[in-house]
């Protein structure tokens, strides 16, 4: 699975969760600044990242560090290099 | 030129309230913070009386009604739909002192973001998700009604967007009722770019989801999705020529 395969699925979450144009949807974003989420839509994003990647976020520490759109992918793109079953599951999807 | 003479008389009422409310506002400023709040959220709900029952009258015409049973209790989260910059003056047509949940920019309006502060507004862009939960729990546990709007943003169609769940997980965990409303009719009133159109708003108060009811669906997103089923049928009846 490639990076962008990665960062295409953690887009995807965006534009079907909150309808946002994915034009808009560049790395430097700020996800509630820029992006216009709020924390209540954090249930939502959480919720649309377990179902895209398979695995339980409630106790990661290291999400609630994430100010912006490349940081996620980036958090993403690590946790799958240390899960490759996650790219597997990806990929089946 | 309706826009223009609309502005000039919500301006007018708006600075003939401040006077009128400068001495009151002054004196709740030193009341304790509860009750400075619940002080504060009265005088946004007669300011939203006063701009949706005088300021607009006759161009813009607002009628409410409830098919809510009478003696229903106000406490609970209340949802309302989002087509228009007018929704937050419009709740005011249910005559609860409500607190909202905004996200960032009314805080910031000059005039209008002193009032909602001294409020206890609910800023969910500032606040954390449970921090934002917390400030609803207290909200809740002091019979403070709740108004969110879950599309997020106004349509400014007459679209009904997709609803978040953020709100309705918050009401499941809190185990608080529900109470869907529907505001038609103002879509254009004012448009997205702030011109306004004349015409008949309707604002809908709905039966209460108890909240046991809302906890049998068993999670945000079933609940949010029955909501806005039974919102987007009020509205098709409402629009039905």
């Amino acid at each position: 699975m490639q990076p962008e395969d990665i960062i295409a699925a953690v887009n995807a979450v965006f534009v079907e969760q909150f309808e946002i144009d994915p034009a808009d949807l560049l790395p430097e974003k700020e996800i509630f600044r820029d992006l216009g989420l709020d924390s209540l839509d954090i249930v939502d994003m959480m919720v649309g990242l377990q179902r895209t990647f398979g695995i339980s976020l409630r106790q990661n520490e290291e999400l609630r560090q994430i100010v912006t759109l490349g940081d996620l992918h980036a958090f993403f793109l690590k946790l799958v290099e240390e899960n490759p079953d996650l790219a597997a599951k990806l990929q089946k999807k | 030129m309706l826009s223009l003479y609309l502005y000039m008389s919500m301006t007018f009422w708006t600075f003939a309230y401040l006077l009128v409310c400068a001495l009151p506002a002054a004196v709740c400023l030193l009341l304790p913070v509860r009750w400075s709040r619940t002080a504060f959220r009265h005088l946004i709900l007669w300011y939203g009386n006063i701009i949706v029952r005088i300021a607009v009258w006759p161009w813009v015409r607002v009628i409410y009604d409830s098919t809510a049973p009478s003696d229903e209790d106000d406490e609970g989260v209340y949802v309302f739909n989002h087509r228009s910059a007018s929704d937050p003056f419009l709740i005011a047509m249910l005559g609860l002192p409500m607190l909202q949940l905004v996200n960032g920019w009314p805080m910031r309006l000059p005039l209008f973001g002193f009032f909602a502060r001294r409020c206890g507004y609910i800023d969910t862009t500032k606040n954390n998700y449970e921090e934002s939960r917390a400030k609803i729990a207290a909200a809740l546990g002091a019979h403070v009604p709740i108004a969110s709007f879950p599309e997020g943003t106004r349509s400014g169609s007459r679209n009904l967007n997709q609803f978040r769940s953020g709100i309705f997980k918050i009401a499941m965990e809190l185990h608080a009722p529900i109470h869907p409303c529907c505001i038609v009719g103002n879509e254009y009133i004012p448009d997205r770019r702030f011109r306004f159109q004349a015409g008949r708003i309707h604002v809908r108060r709905m039966p209460v989801i108890a909240a046991d009811e809302a906890a049998s669906f068993g999670n945000a997103y079933l609940l949010k999705q029955h909501v806005k089923t039974l919102i987007q049928a009020e509205i098709t009846k409402l629009e039905e020529p």
